[in-house]
C-alpha cells in the first residue's frame, strides 16, 4: 500500500499493481452480483432482466466513483503534506467544470455530440490540457497567497480560511456565470454503447473510468518514483527534517497543490461530459463526498483516497439502483460513521499520531 | 444576502423620500379629480397620496425565469390602471421588489425576512407573491399579523388555504389576509395524471420528486389519482436538489420500463437535470410531465427548463394551475409584447390578476388616510361576497382565500415556438370547478 509517507521499492511496484487490479476486479464483480441479487429480491425484476441492469449500474458507479476519487486525491495529498483540510478543493473542481464549458463551448464552439473519433479526442484532450494547468496554477496561487502566510498559525486558522476561500470561489462563479444551471457541452456521444448480453455499456462511462484510472496511476508513479515525489513523501513524513535535508518546502507544497488542482480539473472536464450541466454550488456537495471518500480511505493516503472515491460511488449507486435515492446521502454517511467507529484511521490509513 | 441589504437600504431611502413628498402634498391641494387623469405612476395621479404594491418573488437562478413574467404582469396591471386606485397613486418601484432567493434558489427564511421589511413599510397596502409555497408558509404568519393583503400568483400548496392546516399559518388568529389566483396541488397533480392516463393513454408511470415542500405533495397527489384510475405506478423515488448522479437514478427507472415519467418539483431543484439523464439512458421517447415548476419560459429564457433541456425536451409536458386560455388572453399577450418586447409566459397573467385584485380592493375600500388604508384594503380584498372581474375570468375567494376558479391547463413542447428555440404550447385545460 502506498501511503504517501511510506517509501516504496520500485521492483515491488508491479506485483502490487497486479494485486490491486485483482482486488479491484473482484470488488467490481462482487458488487455486480450483490446488486443483481438485490434488484431481483427488492424491485421484483426477473432474474434474467436484472443482470444487465446490474452491469449497467456497476459501470455508472465506476464513473461517478472515478470523479469522486479524482477530487478526493486533492484533499488527501494536501492533508498529507500540510495537515490542512482544504475545504475550497471542491470549488476548484467546480471551476474546472466551468472552465471546460468555456473552452469547449465558447472557444471551440462545440455544443453537441462529436461523432468522429479524432476530433473528439482532440476536443476532450484539449479540454484536459487547457483546464488542468490553469486550474492547477490557480490552486497554487491560492496556496501562495492565502495558506502560506498561515502555515505556522494554529491549525484552526487555515481551516477557517479554507472555508472562506470556498465562499470566494463560489461567489466568483456566481458573478461570472450566475446562479442557475449552465448547460455543459456533451461532446462525447451519449448513444455510443457497447452491447454486452442485454446490457448496454456506455462508452463514456468507460472513458471516464479509464481517464481517471490513468491519472491515478500516473500520480502514483510520480509520487513513488520521481525525485519531486520523494520530496513530497519526505515533507509529509517530517516537514522540518526534510527541510534540513535540503528539500525546498515551498516548492514541494506548491507542487502538491498543483497536482491536486490538476486532478480536480480533470474531474471537472469529465463531469460536464457526463451530466451536461454545471452550477456554482457543484463543488460543495461533490467536495463533501470526495472529502468523505478521503476520510473513508484513510486521509493522507493516495491509494486510500482512490478506493474511498469508488466506495462512495458504489454506495450512492446502490441506493439509486434500488430506487432509494432519497437515502443515498444517509447511506454514504452511515457507512463513513461505521468505518470510523471500527477503524478510525480509515480503510488504508495508519495511526496518524498527532495529526487529526 | 448583500443584495437584500442593498434593497433594504434603498427601501428605507424611498420611504424617507415618500414621507417627505406626502408631507408636501398635504399642504398643496392637488388639482386632479379622484380617479381621473390616468397620469403615469408617481406623477400625482391620485390626490390622496401614494400607496405601494410590493412584489416578493425569487429573482435568482432558475426561479428568476418564473418570477420575471409575474413582475412584468404586475407592472402592466398598474400601468393599465393609470397608476391610480381609490383616489391614491399606486406605485411599484424597484425598491418595492423583494428577492427571496438565496444562493440561486428560493429560501423561506429570506422570504420571511423580506416580509418583515415589507410590513414595516407603512405605504405598502398589498403584496404580490411569493412564488413558492414553502416561502408562503414562512411569510403568511408575518403578513397575517400585520393585516397586509397578500395575493400569490403561483402558490399551489394545498395546505395554505385549507383548514385545519391553514390555521397553522395564521397563529395570531387575525382575519384572513392571504388569497391566491391559482388552484391547488390536489387538483394540479390529478389533472396531470388524468392527461397522462386518459389523453396520452399511458398506463404506467415512474414518479420522481425533489423531496421539497412543493414537489413531494404534488407528486403524491399525482400518484394517488393515477392509481385510482387503475394506472400502474412503477416506482415513486425522490432525489434532493443536491443529488450528483441522476444518471444512475434514471438507469434504475429505465429498468422498470415506465410508459411515462412524472417529476414533482421545479427547474431549480433538478427538473432539467433529470430530463437530460432520462434522455441519456434511453427514456427520451417517454413523455416527461411536470407541474408549473417547469413551465418557466421558452427555450430562449435563461435558466428555464426548456433552455436547459434543449432537444431532450421534445416529449415534455407541463401544467399551470390556472387557465391557459381566457377571453382577454389575446389582448393581454399583445399588450405584454408591446410593453416588454417578449412573449408572456408562465404566470404573467396571474401576476396581472393578483394586481387587479389589489387595485380593485383599494378602489372599493377607498381609504381616507394611510392609517386606516391597510386594514380597509385587506377587508375589501378578502371579502367573500365580491365577484372580481379578473383577466383570467370572474372569480370569488372563499373565507380561506382560495379562488373559485379550479382550472388546470396542460402545455406540450412545441419546437417551432419562440422562433425555433422551443416553447410551451397550450394544449388543453381541465375545469375541476364542480369538484
Amino acid at each position: 500500500m502506498t501511503a504517501i509517507a511510506t517509501p516504496t521499492a520500485a521492483p515491488r511496484a508491479l506485483n502490487r499493481g497486479v494485486r490491486m487490479a485483482g482486488i479491484g476486479i473482484a470488488a467490481i464483480v462482487i458488487y455486480t452480483i450483490v446488486l443483481w441479487l438485490a434488484l431481483t429480491g427488492y424491485t421484483g425484476l426477473p432474474v434474467e432482466a436484472a443482470l444487465p441492469v446490474a452491469v449497467q449500474q456497476t459501470v455508472n458507479a465506476l464513473s461517478i466513483g472515478a470523479i469522486y476519487a479524482l477530487i478526493a486525491l486533492g484533499y488527501t495529498m494536501v492533508y498529507g503534506i500540510i495537515e490542512l483540510i482544504n475545504f475550497a478543493h471542491g470549488d476548484i473542481f467546480m471551476l474546472g467544470a466551468f472552465l471546460t464549458v468555456v473552452f469547449t463551448g465558447g472557444v471551440l464552439g462545440q455544443t453537441g455530440a462529436v461523432r468522429d473519433v479524432i476530433p473528439l479526442i482532440l476536443i476532450v484532450g484539449g479540454a484536459l490540457l487547457v483546464t488542468m494547468p490553469i486550474i492547477g496554477l490557480l490552486n497554487v496561487a491560492i496556496e501562495r497567497t492565502v495558506y502560506r502566510p498561515l502555515r505556522n498559525a494554529p491549525r484552526l486558522a487555515p481551516l477557517i480560511t479554507a472555508i472562506g476561500v470556498s465562499f470566494i470561489l463560489q461567489n466568483v462563479a456566481i458573478i461570472l456565470a450566475g446562479t442557475g444551471d449552465r448547460a455543459a457541452p456533451q461532446v462525447f456521444p451519449l448513444d455510443w454503447q457497447i452491447p454486452l448480453g442485454g446490457a448496454r455499456i456506455s462508452v463514456l462511462s468507460l472513458f471516464i473510468f479509464v481517464v481517471a484510472l490513468s491519472l491515478m496511476i500516473a500520480l502514483q508513479q510520480f509520487v513513488s518514483r520521481s525525485r519531486l515525489g520523494r520530496a513530497m513523501r519526505a515533507t509529509a513524513q517530517d516537514r522540518e527534517a526534510s527541510a534540513l535535508m535540503g528539500v525546498d518546502l515551498n516548492q514541494t507544497i506548491a507542487l502538491t497543490f498543483l497536482l491536486g488542482g490538476m486532478l480536480a480539473a480533470a474531474a471537472g472536464v469529465v463531469w460536464g461530459l457526463r451530466f451536461g450541466f454545471v452550477r456554482f454550488d457543484l463543488g460543495f456537495n461533490s467536495g463533501l463526498k470526495a472529502f468523505t471518500a478521503a476520510v473513508l480511505g484513510g486521509i493522507g493516503n493516495i491509494t486510500g483516497a482512490a478506493i474511498g472515491g469508488f466506495v462512495i460511488g458504489f454506495i450512492e449507486n446502490f441506493a439509486s439502483a434500488l430506487n432509494f435515492s432519497r437515502w443515498s446521502e444517509f447511506l454514504v454517511f452511515m457507512v463513513l460513521t461505521f468505518v470510523l467507529i471500527f477503524k478510525p484511521t480509515g480503510i488504508l490509513g495508519q495511526a496518524t499520531g498527532d495529526r487529526a | 444576502m448583500k443584495l437584500t441589504k442593498v434593497g433594504a437600504f434603498a427601501a428605507t431611502g424611498v420611504f424617507v423620500f415618500a414621507a417627505c413628498t406626502t408631507g408636501g402634498g398635504g399642504t398643496t391641494p392637488a388639482p386632479a379629480a379622484s380617479g381621473g387623469g390616468g397620469a403615469s405612476a408617481g406623477a400625482g395621479g391620485g390626490d390622496k397620496g401614494t400607496l405601494k404594491i410590493a412584489i416578493e418573488l425569487p429573482f435568482q437562478g432558475a426561479d428568476k425565469a418564473a418570477s420575471d413574467p409575474i413582475k412584468n404582469g404586475v407592472r402592466l396591471a398598474i400601468k393599465q390602471a393609470g397608476g391610480v386606485a381609490g383616489g391614491w397613486t399606486i406605485v411599484n418601484t424597484d425598491a418595492d421588489v423583494y428577492d427571496d432567493a438565496l444562493n440561486g434558489a428560493h429560501d423561506p427564511q429570506t422570504g420571511a425576512n423580506n416580509m418583515t421589511k415589507i410590513v414595516s413599510d407603512a405605504d405598502v397596502v398589498g403584496v404580490v407573491g411569493p412564488l413558492n409555497s414553502g416561502v408562503a408558509r414562512a411569510q403568511i404568519p408575518i403578513s397575517n399579523e400585520a393585516g397586509l393583503l397578500q395575493c400569490s400568483p403561483a402558490n399551489t400548496g394545498t395546505d395554505l388555504t385549507k383548514p385545519p392546516d391553514s390555521a397553522k399559518y395564521r397563529p395570531a388568529g387575525k382575519p384572513n389576509n392571504y388569497i391566491r389566483v391559482v388552484t391547488t396541488d390536489d387538483i394540479q397533480g390529478p389533472a396531470a395524471s388524468q392527461y397522462d392516463y386518459e389523453t396520452l393513454g399511458k398506463k404506467s408511470v415512474y414518479i420522481i420528486d425533489d423531496t421539497e415542500a412543493f414537489g413531494k405533495p404534488v407528486a403524491d397527489n399525482f400518484e394517488k389519482d393515477f392509481k385510482s384510475r387503475g394506472g400502474n405506478v412503477v416506482k415513486h423515488d425522490a432525489a434532493p436538489k443536491t443529488t450528483q448522479d441522476y444518471v444512475s437514478i434514471m438507469t434504475a427507472a429505465k429498468a422498470l420500463n415506465p410508459e411515462s415519467i412524472y417529476f414533482g418539483g421545479v427547474t431549480a431543484t433538478g427538473g432539467a437535470r433529470i430530463l437530460l439523464a432520462a434522455q441519456q439512458v434511453g427514456l427520451g421517447d417517454v413523455p416527461f410531465i411536470g407541474p408549473d415548476g417547469i413551465n418557466d419560459g421558452n427555450g430562449g429564457t435563461k435558466d428555464s427548463f426548456l433552455n436547459l433541456g434543449g432537444a431532450a425536451a421534445k416529449n415534455a409536458y407541463s401544467t399551470l394551475a390556472g387557465p391557459g386560455t381566457f377571453d382577454q388572453k389575446t389582448k393581454f399577450d399583445a399588450d405584454y409584447k408591446t410593453e416588454y418586447g417578449i412573449d408572456a409566459t408562465g404566470y404573467a397573467g396571474q401576476g396581472f390578476a393578483c394586481t387587479q385584485v389589489i387595485l380593485d380592493a383599494i378602489g372599493r375600500a377607498a381609504p381616507a388616510d394611510k392609517a386606516s388604508a391597510r386594514e380597509a384594503i385587506r377587508a375589501a380584498g378578502t371579502a367573500t361576497d365580491h365577484t372580481y372581474k379578473l383577466i383570467v375570468g370572474d372569480v370569488t375567494f372563499d373565507a380561506n382565500g382560495d379562488t373559485s376558479q379550479h382550472i388546470v391547463s396542460i402545455y406540450s413542447f412545441d419546437q417551432s415556438g419562440a422562433g425555433g428555440k422551443g416553447d410551451w404550447k397550450f394544449d388543453t385545460q381541465v375545469d375541476y370547478t364542480t369538484k
